[in-house]
């Protein structure tokens, strides 16, 4: 039966191009659309893990609801001593965050200002390797401040300005200070360069009264794909009143956006599959219904429904086989070398910088999983794209179809 | 070793344009013949020949090949009866257009599970008999008319099944093809010893069969 | 004659059902979801420059020269109120406001966050864009300090319709100034700057908060159906830069354009294979009628007329499902339109990004002649092959060809 099906591809050529040139291309154009589409969510969400967020953070309930002072961690110590004990956790580091209002010699601008460890964060984000000017912070920077870019421009200061900070401290008394601009740095998102300040922790706890609290405990993970096992073990170490979240939920706005980004891709993708699925499926009835009176001979020299079936799936299935197997090393080609070498859309982070694009870049993502599932689903439709036409061929009677002009 | 007993069957049953197609026929044909269903057009000759072959259903009556009633089997069955027990020649050749000649020949024993050596050296005999042995490798349609119906003779033969059922074969063939097609299936009974039932209305057929069974309106007129 | 001929085409068309069915069912689909899919993506551009034109820009808006780099108290345009009150004479200028915005910190007792607060006067708004539309909870109201507050902006302070805000930002002088508001209404205006970090207060209010003349603002936004109108204010005030909507929202010039690059691109592709789809139909059914056709000229009939008769077959298929996925098209965009897809479980990514939480399609007549002319040229062409076999057969061969 594989035989006569190979027979049959090779004879009737028409059908078997335009069968194997529509595959082709659904194959392709779906391994690389939905390769640049996971590419560029999976980017965003890295940039945005990669500047500040923590892949877990751990907060006193209601912090990120309510927020104020009355939700700040407060035995800071107790909780790392638990977190030493977990396996997978590379570094944590406890940040203290407040808002306040930044005033240079002729400018004021309200921004984050966050109190960090120097020597941790480096390895937790973005932030020193973000330097764009001057230094990073270090244990004994005293006041000195490391701000975004963009507020610094806002503030029309330079580095060595004395910066000015009025504030609330944790125990809600008034605080303010001479803050002196030593280092400057640029994330690319554009919110975050343009509002958010840090200073040392061991200086600014003295300012805050904020010793052995946080506002919350970042952590980075060895791989991100253990994230959740780590987080459960994390919640069944710490009390109550302390909770302990994943990026998952840290970003879902980020991560509803992208879903609601996919979904649409998918319903435009769609759109070309059901046509495709048409086509292909034409091709196939028409095929078929001009070797009628070769099926109804099938049928009366003894070939059962079944066998016909068969021979029918085969020839798509092989026809699809080959299609496939073209289609998918240049797909995945296409996706990996562009996963490697990103697209670079010059100016595109400045113009949907409101946004949370902060690259140029669009970098491919290149993962067999998705490959695997994607060329299942065009194998798929074109196996359900020939039930018509066997339905139809089985129809006939075999003396009937045998005598068929 | 085919019997039938008072076979009837109607086209469009119920309608106002019901057709009787049979009527009341009994009829036996005995292993080895060499026969005919002659008469003219719509006398109901294809029809029987298709109800011998399981290949159509009838309203009455039981058709035996051997000891089974054809008549009552499902379609799974019947196309294994036919796969496995009788052989078809068309008036339109009906080959297989995208296997060659020898595959074409092959085609059924393959079917039926036959080994490659088996098939291979059956269709060598059965195709140097029919004097197509020079064309194994071309395709159909690269046939003359008279190439192609022996290519379908050999088909039906090359797994000797019981009985070979032809309808007009000779409908679309020169006399000189048709009288050399009749005399090497007449040689192929009495060789292989298989029985073979013609349904034509061919002057020419009805010269070279042993016997002539004539049909007229459905019912059996003359044996 | 031509009677005859369209005759034969009909019932020729319709001679093979299933096959001319699945055709029709094949642009029929395709075609509906081709315009579902670009009626929600023009509705969703629509719908955001839509409310960005009223929330804030207008078609064209007038700023200080420096404003739009450097966007501090400085940089206003000094005689606001005498340009706006000369343009409300302007009878090719339909609305003009004049607001005046400045950066600040907003704060409640827990959180504290940048903000941007923007004085207006709400019946001027109103006049330029609906502003009441913008409203998502409370009422529109500046009495009492009141103040109205951008969605997301309310989220990251976590305030709601009747709570105390402070918002502190230097006064013209350079000294630090704190006002206390109360949050009177919620505003989404689709608009990511405005809905994270603006503040709207009365504009008298904001002019005596930060000790500037009642004369001045930061920008004059106009509403105007005048394409000329630009230019003309670019001569009267050469000092000022007179921008246009695309020239203030790039990003929406740019979206615009990669819509526009997106759907032709899905248009052409999807046609292309609705054309391979009928040409295979078309080819197909030519050959089986082969020695039809070759009697028909036989008996003496002209090839212009067998022609004919292929070319109208082809339309009345390609017809067929136009007409049929016109009405899928339509009562899906209709419905679209009317009652929208529904995302609100996607209402936070939704809202972030400036969209509604429920989309809604628009309606262009365009939708149905772009799909029309497509699906036209489509059937024309797929007799050409078909036609070109029949032409190059003589009438003997074609009676004697087996089918």
């Amino acid at each position: 039966m594989f035989n006569l099906a190979l027979k049959n591809i090779l004879f009737y050529k028409g059908r078997s191009i335009t069968t194997l040139i529509l595959t082709f291309i659904s194959a392709l154009m779906f391994i690389v659309y939905v390769s640049m589409m996971d590419g560029s969510h999976e980017s965003m969400l890295k940039n945005a893990l990669k500047v500040y967020t923590g892949s877990i953070e751990i907060y006193k309930k209601d912090y990120r609801d309510i927020g104020g002072n009355e939700y700040l961690i407060t035995d800071v110590q107790k909780i790392e001593k638990e977190l030493d004990k977990i396996e997978g956790i590379d570094t944590y580091t406890a940040r203290y965050e407040t808002y306040g209002l930044l005033s240079s010699s002729t400018q004021s601008s309200a921004s984050l200002v966050a109190g960090v460890e120097p020597l941790k964060e480096p390895s937790m984000s973005q932030l020193k390797v973000a330097l764009v000017e001057g230094e990073f912070l270090s244990p004994t920077s005293g006041n000195c401040l490391y701000a975004g870019v963009d507020l610094v421009k806002k503030l029309e200061a330079k580095l060595g300005d004395e910066i000015s900070f009025v504030g609330a401290a944790s125990d809600n008394s008034f605080a303010a200070d001479l803050f002196k601009l030593c280092g400057t740095f640029r994330t690319g998102s554009f919110s975050f360069d343009a509002s958010s300040a840090f200073i040392a922790r061991a200086y600014f706890d003295e300012l805050m009264m904020s010793h052995n609290k946080a506002s919350y405990i970042n952590i980075k993970v060895h791989d991100l794909n253990d994230v959740d096992t780590i987080n459960t073990q994390i919640s069944a170490k710490i009390d109550d009143s302390i909770e302990s979240l994943t990026w998952k939920t840290l970003m879902k706005t980020m991560v509803d956006a992208m879903e609601v980004d996919s979904i649409f891709g998918y319903i435009t993708i769609s759109i070309f599959y059901v046509v495709i699925f048409f086509v292909i499926m034409i091709f196939g009835f028409i095929n078929v219904s001009s070797r009628i009176r070769e099926f109804g001979t099938l049928r009366c020299i003894g070939l059962s429904r079944q066998k016909i079936r068969t021979l029918l799936f085969y020839e798509i299935f092989i026809l699809s086989s080959i299609a496939i197997m073209i289609a998918t090393p240049i797909g995945a080609y296409i996706a990996y070398y562009y996963s490697v070498h990103p697209i670079v859309i010059d100016g595109m982070s400045e113009m949907y910088k409101d946004y949370g694009i902060i690259s140029d870049e669009i970098p491919f993502s290149f993962n067999l999983f998705t490959i695997t599932w994607n060329i299942s689903v065009v194998y798929l439709l074109n196996i359900l794209s020939i039930l018509y036409p066997m339905a139809f061929i089985n129809s006939f009677k075999p003396v009937e179809a045998a005598h068929h002009v | 070793m085919i019997k039938i007993q008072n076979v009837n069957k109607y086209f469009y049953k119920g309608e106002s344009r019901e057709v009787h197609a049979l009527r009341d026929i009994n009829l036996e044909i005995k292993k080895g013949e060499f026969s005919l269903f002659n008469g003219p057009s719509g006398c109901g000759k294809t029809t029987l020949l298709n109800a011998i072959g399981a290949l159509d259903s009838v309203d009455s009556g039981e058709i035996y090949l051997g000891e089974t009633e054809i008549t009552g089997l499902n379609e799974d069955a019947r196309t294994s009866l036919r796969l496995n027990e009788m052989g078809f020649v068309f008036q339109a050749y009906n080959l297989v257009p995208v296997l060659n000649v020898e595959e074409n020949i092959g085609f059924i024993m393959k079917l039926r599970g036959f080994s490659d050596s088996e098939i291979k050296a059956r269709v060598q005999e059965v195709a140097s008999f029919l004097e197509i042995d020079t064309k194994l490798k071309s395709l159909p349609n690269t046939l003359s008319g008279g190439q192609q119906q022996r290519v379908a003779v050999a088909r039906a033969v090359a797994a000797k099944p019981k009985i070979i059922l032809a309808d007009e074969p000779t409908a679309n063939l020169d006399s000189k093809n048709s009288l050399k097609l009749m005399d090497m299936m007449r040689s192929l009974n009495e060789k292989e010893d298989i029985s073979i039932v013609f349904a034509s209305h061919d002057e020419l057929v009805i010269d070279n069969v042993r016997r002539v069974i004539k049909l007229k309106d459905g019912a059996l007129v003359e044996d | 004659m031509f009677k005859l001929i369209l005759k034969l085409a009909w019932n020729n068309a319709f001679l093979r059902l299933s096959r001319t069915l699945l055709v029709i069912i094949m642009i029929a689909v395709s075609m509906s979801m081709l315009l579902a899919i670009q009626g929600l993506f023009d509705g969703m551009a629509y719908n955001m420059s839509d409310k960005m034109l009223r929330s804030d820009s207008g078609e064209i808006s007038i700023y200080h020269k420096d404003y739009r780099l450097n966007k501090i108290i400085a940089n206003h345009v000094t005689d606001a109120k005498t340009i706006k009150a000369k343009l409300e004479q302007d009878s090719e200028v339909q609305a003009v406001v004049t607001r005046f915005s400045v950066d600040g910190l907003s704060a409640t007792a827990r959180k504290s966050s940048f903000a941007n607060i923007i004085g207006i006067n709400l019946e001027d708004e109103e006049k330029f864009g609906q502003f009441s539309d913008f409203l998502k909870k409370g009422t529109l109201d500046f009495k009492k300090r009141g103040a109205l507050i951008g969605g997301e902006l309310a989220k990251t302070l976590k305030v709601k319709v009747g709570s105390k805000l402070v918002f502190s930002t230097q006064d013209k002088n350079g000294d630090i100034n704190s006002i206390a508001l109360r949050i009177r209404g919620i505003l989404r205006t689709a608009n990511v700057k405005l809905d994270t970090s603006a503040i709207f207060i009365d504009a008298v209010r904001l002019d005596k908060f930060l000790g500037i003349d009642k004369n001045i603002a930061t920008q004059i936004a106009i509403r105007t159906q005048s394409s000329t109108l630009q230019d003309k204010l670019k001569k009267d005030y050469p000092n000022l830069s007179v921008k246009n909507f695309l020239e203030i929202n790039p990003m929406m010039q740019m979206m615009e354009d990669s819509m526009v690059i997106f759907n032709s691109m899905i248009f052409v592709i999807v046609m292309f294979v609705v054309f391979i789809g009928i040409l295979g139909v078309m080819y197909v059914s030519i050959l089986d009628r082969i020695r039809e056709f070759g009697i028909m000229r036989g008996i003496g009939m002209k090839y212009s007329h067998i022609r004919l008769q292929i070319i109208l077959e082809a339309l009345f298929v390609g017809l067929m499902g136009y007409l049929v996925g016109a009405l899928f098209g339509f009562s899906g965009l209709y419905y679209l339109e009317n009652v929208g897809l529904d995302l609100s479980a996607y209402a936070d990514a939704m809202e972030s990004f400036g969209y509604e939480t429920i989309l809604y399609a628009e309606i262009k007549l365009s939708y149905f002649t772009n799909t029309f002319y497509a699906i036209f040229t489509a059937s024309l062409l797929s007799v050409f092959l078909p036609l070109r076999k029949i032409k190059k057969m003589h009438p003997i061969d074609v009676i004697k060809a087996d089918t």
